[in-house]
C-alpha cells in the first residue's frame, strides 16, 4: 500500500497498480500455457513428419511434406507394428476401465458410509485410507511386487488393477464423501418418511444427485490408471500384456528410434484422456468446487 | 387421523441426554407445538416420533399402534422439514407423486391426487417446475403439498416457517392454521418461535434441556407459567424477573430489595411467599401489567429508565429495578428519557412469584 496522504490522489494511484498485477498475472498464464502447449504441438508436428525430416537440424518448424504414414502404420492390423500398438491400446483400455468400475463400486458405498453413519473406528479408518498416499508410490513397488508374486498375479492385468485401486480409492472416497456431506440428510429422511427404505432412499434420491461426483471420481481413476508407468513396467514382462505407457517406450527403442511413430502413438494415447476430460469436465469442475460455496 | 402418545421417552447420545423422560399425549385432530430454545430437544423428539433416529427407552404410539420398532415409512406420518427437503432433481409434480409412487398406487390415482393437492395449494401452474425455480414461499407450499397428498395419520413439522421472510411467515402461519382447521389434522409442530406456538397451537409443550417444562394451552401457559424458564420464554418482550427477598414488616409480608425499598404484598401473594421454602423470591411481571409513574406514589418502587424504544403503537421502556432489567410498555404519549428516575407500580393480581432457589412458581394453595 502506498502511504501517500492526499486523499484525492489515492484512488487514482491505486488503479493502475491493480492493473499492473492483472497484467503480470496474464503474462504468467500465457507463459504457463506455452509451457504446457508447446510440447503437445511439437508432438503433433513431429508425428506428421517423415522419419528423415524429424531428425533434421535446424528443425523444420512445419513439415515440408506432411504425411499421415505413421498413423496409418500404427492403426494397420496387418502390420506387426500396428498389431502391437492396437494390443497395447486394448490392454490399457481393459486395465483402466476395470480399475474405474471397481473404484466407483467400492468408493460410492464407502464414501456414503463415512458421510452418513457413525460406527466404531470411523475416524481412524477414514484417515487410514489416506495412509497409502502419504508415501511416494515407488516405496511400495517391491513390497507390492512380492505380494503379487505370492498371490500369483505377476504378469496379469489383475495385479495392475489391484495396485491402481489402492492409489485411486483414497482420493475417490474423500471426493465422494465431500459430495455426500453436501447433500442434505433431510432429503433421505423425507424419502424414508415418504415410503422408501433406506436403500431406496439412497438409490432413488441420493445417487442421482451424486452423479457429478461419481463422474469426477471415474475420470480421475481412469486417467491415473491410463497414464501409470512404473508399476506396469515392473509387474508385466510379456509383450502381449503390456499397457500403452510401457509398450510405446519398449517397442520404439528396440531399433533406431522412429520419432514420428513414437509421437503419433503418444498423440493417440492422449486422445481418450482429452476426449473424456472435454466431455465430462463440467462435472469434474463442479465436483471439485462443490462445498466451496453455500447454496 | 390419529392420536399420538409419548410415554417416558428418552434419547441419549453418549452421556448427553437430549430427551429426558418426556411424556405427552396429542389428541386426535389436535395441533401441538413443541417449543423451546435451540438444543432443548424438541427436534430430537420430533425425529423420534418420525422414526429417523432410534429411541433409547420409552414408548411411542401412533393411533393404537406402538411404533417403536417401525421404519419411518411404516408409521403413516408425513413431515415438513425446515429446509423443505424437496427432491432437487424432480419436478414439483414428481415431488408430490413420490410418496404415492412409493406406496405403489395406480398411475391414474396418483395423477388425480397430485392435481387435487396442487389445486388446494394453488400451485397447478407450478407442477412442471423444478424446486430451484420456485420462490421460498412456493417451495414451502410444495413441501406442505407433499405431506398432505398422502392423507397420513399425523403431520410432523420441523420449523417449517423459519426460512421464510417475516411477511411471508405471517401469511403462511395463517395458511397452516387454516389447513389444520379444514383437515382436522393431527399436527406436531416444532418451533423455537414462541409467537408461532402461541398463535397456532391448541396446546404447547415447552421444553428446555431435554425436559418437558409445561404442556398446556397457550393461554394457560401464558397466564400460569410453572417456572421461571417458561415465564421468561413465553411472551414478547419477555417477562421481567426481579430477584428479591421476603421478610416481615409490621406483621405484613413484604419483598425487599438490596437498595432498601420494600414492596408490600396482597394477602394472596403473601400466602404464596409464606409457602416458599427459601426467603429468596423472584418477582415476575409482564410489561403490560406494570404502571409507570413519573413521581413517587404509594406502593410503587423506584427505578431508573435505561432505554426507550418507541414502536408506534406503544413505547417500550427498559428500566433498572434492584439491579434487574424490567420491561414496561407505555402509551407513546408518555415522555420518558433515558436515565430518568421513574416509579413502577405492579398489579398485585397479575404478578408472578417464583421460588428463588427452585425457580418454580409459588402457589397460594
Amino acid at each position: 500500500m502506498s502511504t501517500i496522504g492526499a486523499t484525492g490522489t489515492k484512488p487514482r494511484r491505486n488503479r493502475p497498480k491493480v492493473d499492473g498485477w492483472r497484467w503480470a498475472g496474464r503474462i504468467f498464464l500465457v507463459l504457463m500455457l506455452l509451457y504446457t502447449a508447446v510440447p503437445m504441438v511439437w508432438m503433433l508436428i513431429t508425428s506428421i513428419k517423415s522419419g528423415f525430416a524429424a531428425m533434421q537440424f535446424p528443425p523444420q518448424w512445419w513439415p515440408a511434406e506432411p504425411t499421415l504414414a505413421s498413423y496409418r502404420k500404427l492403426l494397420d492390423p496387418q502390420n506387426s507394428v500396428g498389431q502391437d500398438f492396437l494390443r497395447f491400446f486394448w490392454n490399457s483400455l481393459i486395465v483402466s476401465t476395470l480399475t474405474t468400475i471397481l473404484a466407483v463400486i467400492v468408493a460410492v458405498p464407502a464414501a456414503y458410509a463415512f458421510s452418513r453413519f457413525s460406527f466404531p473406528g470411523r475416524k481412524f479408518l477414514f484417515f487410514a485410507v489416506l495412509l497409502r498416499n502419504m508415501f511416494p508410490a515407488v516405496i511400495f513397488l517391491v513390497p507390492l511386487f512380492i505380494l503379487m508374486r505370492v498371490l500369483g498375479l505377476v504378469n496379469t492385468h489383475g495385479s495392475l488393477v489391484l495396485t491402481y485401486l489402492t492409489f485411486g480409492l483414497p482420493l475417490a472416497i474423500w471426493l465422494l464423501k465431500g459430495f455426500y456431506d453436501n447433500i442434505p440428510i433431510q432429503l433421505e429422511q423425507a424419502a424414508r418418511i415418504d415410503g422408501a427404505t433406506r436403500f431406496q432412499a439412497f438409490m432413488l434420491i441420493v445417487m442421482p444427485l451424486s452423479v457429478p461426483g461419481i463422474i469426477a471420481t471415474a475420470i480421475y481413476s481412469f486417467i491415473a490408471a491410463w497414464n501409470e508407468y512404473i508399476y506396469a513396467y515392473t509387474f508385466l514382462s510379456k509383450n502381449d500384456q503390456l499397457t500403452l505407457p510401457v509398450g510405446i517406450q519398449r517397442f520404439f527403442s528396440e531399433n533406431t528410434t522412429d520419432f514420428p511413430g513414437l509421437m503419433a502413438a503418444s498423440f493417440m494415447m492422449s486422445v481418450p484422456v482429452v476426449v473424456l476430460f472435454l466431455v465430462l469436465q463440467r462435472y469434474f469442475v463442479r465436483a471439485l468446487t462443490e462445498g466451496a460455496v453455500k447454496h | 387421523m390419529a392420536h399420538v402418545v409419548l410415554k417416558d421417552l428418552v434419547k441419549t447420545y453418549g452421556t448427553f441426554n437430549a430427551v429426558n423422560h418426556v411424556s405427552l399425549t396429542v389428541n386426535d385432530g389436535e395441533f401441538v407445538a413443541l417449543v423451546g430454545p435451540s438444543g432443548c430437544g424438541k427436534t430430537t423428539t420430533l425425529n423420534l416420533v418420525a422414526g429417523l433416529i432410534p429411541i433409547t427407552s420409552g414408548e411411542i404410539a401412533i393411533g393404537d399402534r406402538v411404533v417403536n420398532d417401525l421404519d419411518p415409512k411404516d408409521r403413516d406420518i408425513a413431515m415438513v422439514f425446515q429446509n423443505y427437503a424437496l427432491y432437487p432433481q424432480k419436478s414439483v409434480y414428481k415431488n408430490l407423486a413420490f410418496p404415492l409412487q412409493m406406496r405403489k398406487l395406480p398411475r391414474e390415482e396418483i395423477d388425480r391426487k397430485v392435481r387435487e393437492a396442487a389445486q388446494v395449494l394453488d400451485m397447478t401452474h407450478l407442477l412442471e417446475r423444478k424446486p430451484r425455480e420456485l420462490s421460498g414461499g412456493q417451495q414451502q407450499r410444495v413441501a406442505l403439498g407433499r405431506a398432505l397428498v398422502r392423507d397420513p395419520a399425523v403431520f410432523l413439522m420441523d420449523e417449517p416457517l423459519s426460512n421464510l421472510d417475516a411477511k411471508l411467515r405471517v401469511q403462511m402461519r395463517s395458511e397452516i392454521k387454516r389447513f389444520h382447521q379444514d383437515l382436522k389434522a393431527t399436527i406436531i409442530y416444532v418451533t423455537h418461535d414462541q409467537l408461532e406456538a402461541v398463535t397456532m397451537a391448541d396446546r404447547m409443550a415447552v421444553m428446555n434441556g431435554g425436559f418437558l417444562q409445561q404442556y398446556d394451552s397457550p393461554a394457560q401457559v401464558f397466564a400460569h407459567p410453572v417456572n421461571m424458564f417458561v415465564a421468561s420464554f413465553i411472551g414478547s418482550p419477555a417477562m421481567s424477573l426481579v430477584p428479591l427477598e421476603a421478610s416481615k414488616a409490621d406483621g405484613q409480608t413484604v419483598l425487599t430489595s438490596a437498595e432498601g425499598w420494600a414492596l408490600p404484598l396482597s394477602d394472596r401473594n403473601a400466602r404464596k411467599v409464606e409457602a416458599a421454602t427459601s426467603r429468596k423470591v423472584v418477582l415476575g411481571a409482564r410489561h403490560s401489567t406494570i404502571r409507570l409513574h413519573k413521581s413517587p406514589v404509594p406502593g410503587a418502587v423506584p427505578a431508573k429508565a435505561y432505554t426507550v424504544e418507541p414502536t408506534g403503537d406503544v413505547t417500550f421502556v427498559q428500566a433498572f429495578v434492584a439491579a434487574a432489567i424490567v420491561n414496561i410498555s407505555v402509551p407513546p404519549t408518555v415522555p420518558v428519557a433515558p436515565d430518568e428516575p421513574i416509579w413502577l407500580e405492579f398489579d398485585q393480581e397479575r404478578i408472578h412469584l417464583f421460588d428463588g432457589e427452585t425457580e418454580m412458581a409459588l402457589n397460594a394453595d
